[in-house]
């Protein structure tokens, strides 16, 4: 036996990119929706470099433009650049949207974890307390936080993580209920391993692929519900470009120049049908179900 | 050499009285019933019996893992290293299972966690309760499935369990329970799962490890061609009692409960033209509905009236040796008068 183990060879692949693997090679549609989000969130990083324009710096003589070499999408009541406030405003949403989702990520997946672990009673009161926040509709639950704490980035960041918790939370108790009563489980603890333990190394990992692909499609939904709170005013407060705002100060001119709502409303469309794709075939690929081969 | 029951050797582990119940509809049920047995310095003691005997729950009762919202275990005493287990917290409790006393489970292709690489799983014990770094770990793992027969185990650390076969996967669940070289292994069926050529490989290694450290085993199974390989001593369970224990040569030489000789005439031999395998007529009571009495007289041939209505002792034979055996008619009773009633 030699004294020091030498580097050891890489480590072989997790099932879970083999099922990640599978989703691209199965579903051509995943492999779109994951270049096209890759895509405009590069586009978003690189805003500073791509605009043409200074999303904020108006032009009254060129208010209200349509498209032409100049103004690629034309200009708003302010003679701003829309492709610009597109870009700058793919930052805004895409921030708010991520930084929500992973927050309802880590916290959805503690509770349920916590809860589909240790069952009975905590099981119960987490769970009851998910009930009733999913029973509000997404949007009129982030209408209330808004209006409770004022319209800004972080509030919205918080609603919009409020409104995700409870799915997460179910999502991510289901399987832990299943992995918990599986003979490695068993094991540990006959070798002597406390919960937290158990609960870290050994359930986490087994939730994990299915609470990630639960927040590519509850990505989407965020997304959407920024820009519904942002169209109603609730949203990042002007001038700062949102899609969600873009919408509604185009929907005041919408007979002069239908641009203004169409552009950033075709931005929303565009990431929430990548992530819809992404999120369907991710599923598909570990969903037991409709897996095709075990 | 074993000397079973030898008062001058301190065993490693000494059960006393062990009982434990199952709330079922309500109501308590024991599933083992008040066993003793003491396991001594490098034996290995086999527990036999048919699925339901509560083989399986003994074991499960000596780490504590027995479900404590239905389930309750009793003891005199379960003595480890001075220490009663049954008595002991939790916490306490935890630092013995795993590195005192580690367990193999009946299902290699279930019982290791599908998203964690092998060496990984090997390793955590070791650093769960002796605190090794991570290099001292990976060293030790690594020694560890290179002593359970990995072949190329370096290269093999970091594969996950589904690049192993069943076989592959018990060596690694047997070096996960050797880790923290611990002084009792409890092998629950370890070799059921697997087919009869791998299991010829897991004995010879598991007797291989018996014979290079000084560790004892409690072996679970209901094979007994495996209890004539690697058995020192034999406890045959049925329906919750102990009720034959004896020193594998005396057991196999003179099998005095019926149950036990039903066992072994159950048996495929190669050396005999059997047409038709001898099978024990019915099965092990419920929990729910366990007769008074002897719980085999149902299916007893030579079952008398006094089976049915008192549970004999477990009682030692006057042969010599330390063979006991719990029966009526094949114990050291005095039955004439009660031999008339015999309805056989």
């Amino acid at each position: 036996m030699t004294d020091h183990v030498d580097v050891l060879p890489e480590a072989s692949r997790h099932p879970f990119i083999d099922q990640l693997q599978k989703a691209f090679r199965n579903n051509k549609l995943t492999g779109v929706g994951a270049v096209i989000f890759v895509l405009i969130i590069l586009v978003a990083i690189a805003a500073p470099l791509l605009a043409p324009h200074d999303p904020l710096q108006q032009h009254i003589i060129a208010r209200l433009k349509g498209p032409s070499a100049e103004y690629w999408f034309g200009t708003d009541a302010y003679g701003r650049d829309i492709l610009s406030r597109l870009l700058y405003g793919a930052r805004v949403s895409l921030v708010i949207s991520l930084t929500a989702i992973g927050l309802a990520m880590v916290i959805g997946s503690i509770i349920g974890i916590i809860a589909g672990y240790f069952g009975g009673m905590i099981d119960l009161a987490l769970m009851q307390v998910m009930d009733v926040l999913l029973a509000f509709p997404a949007l009129i639950l982030g209408l209330i936080v808004v209006a409770m704490l004022g319209p800004s980035m972080e509030n919205l960041i918080i609603a919009i993580a409020l409104t995700a918790i409870p799915p997460f939370a179910r999502t991510a108790r289901a399987p832990t209920i299943a992995v918990k009563e599986r003979d490695y489980i068993e094991a540990c603890r006959a070798l002597g391993f406390g919960h937290p333990r158990i609960i870290v190394r050994h359930i986490f990992p087994n939730v994990l692929s299915e609470v990630l692909v639960m927040g590519s499609l509850w990505l989407a939904t965020a997304i959407r519900v920024e820009a519904s709170l942002s169209f109603i005013g609730l949203g990042v407060k002007p001038p700062t470009a949102s899609w969600g705002g873009m919408i509604r100060e185009g929907f005041e001119n919408i007979l002069d120049n239908v641009w203004l709502s169409v552009c950033p409303s075709m931005a929303i469309l565009l990431v929430v049908f990548s992530l819809n794709l992404l999120g369907d075939g991710l599923r598909d690929a570990i969903d037991p179900k409709t897996r095709s081969d075990s | 050499m074993i000397h079973p029951g030898n008062p001058r050797v301190e065993p490693v582990l000494d059960v006393s009285n062990l009982t434990t119940s199952f709330r079922i509809g309500g109501e308590w049920h024991a599933a083992v019933r008040g066993i003793s047995f003491a396991l001594q310095p490098n034996e290995t003691l086999a527990l036999v019996g048919e699925s339901g005997c509560g083989k399986s729950m003994t074991a499960l009762s000596i780490l504590g893992l027995v479900p404590k919202t239905n389930g309750r275990v009793e003891a005199d005493h379960i003595r480890y290293e001075g220490k009663d287990l049954s008595r002991l917290p939790d916490e306490e409790m935890r630092k013995i299972r795993g590195n005192g006393i580690s367990m193999i489970f009946q299902e290699p292709m279930t019982s290791l966690n599908p998203v964690l690489p092998v060496g990984f799983q090997v390793m955590e014990a070791l650093r769960y309760h002796q605190k090794m770094s991570r290099g001292d770990g990976e060293k030790r793992a690594l020694e560890l499935l290179e002593l359970v027969k990995i072949p190329s185990a370096k290269s093999r650390f970091k594969e996950y369990p589904h690049q192993f076969s069943g076989g592959m996967r018990q060596r690694v669940m047997i070096a996960m329970a050797l880790a923290c070289r611990p002084k009792v292994i409890l092998a629950d069926e370890p070799t059921t799962a697997l087919d009869v050529t791998i299991q010829a490989q897991i004995l010879s290694l598991l007797n291989e490890l018996k014979a290079e450290t000084d560790m004892s085993m409690i072996f679970i199974t209901h094979n007994l061609g495996v209890v004539a390989a690697l058995a020192d001593r034999v406890a045959v369970m049925y329906a919750g009692d102990i009720v034959e224990i004896a020193s594998v040569n005396d057991l196999f030489a003179r099998p005095t409960h019926p149950y036990t000789e039903a066992l072994l005439r159950s048996v495929p031999r190669s050396d005999r033209d059997t047409k038709t395998l001898y099978s024990i007529p019915g099965a092990v009571p419920p929990l729910t509905r366990m007769p008074e009495g002897c719980r085999f007289a149902a299916r007893c041939e030579l079952a008398i009236d006094i089976c049915r209505r008192q549970n004999p002792p477990l009682e030692t034979l006057p042969a010599g040796g330390a063979h006991s055996v719990r029966c009526w008619v094949r114990g050291d009773h005095d039955l004439t008068a009660m031999k008339e009633h015999a309805d056989v």
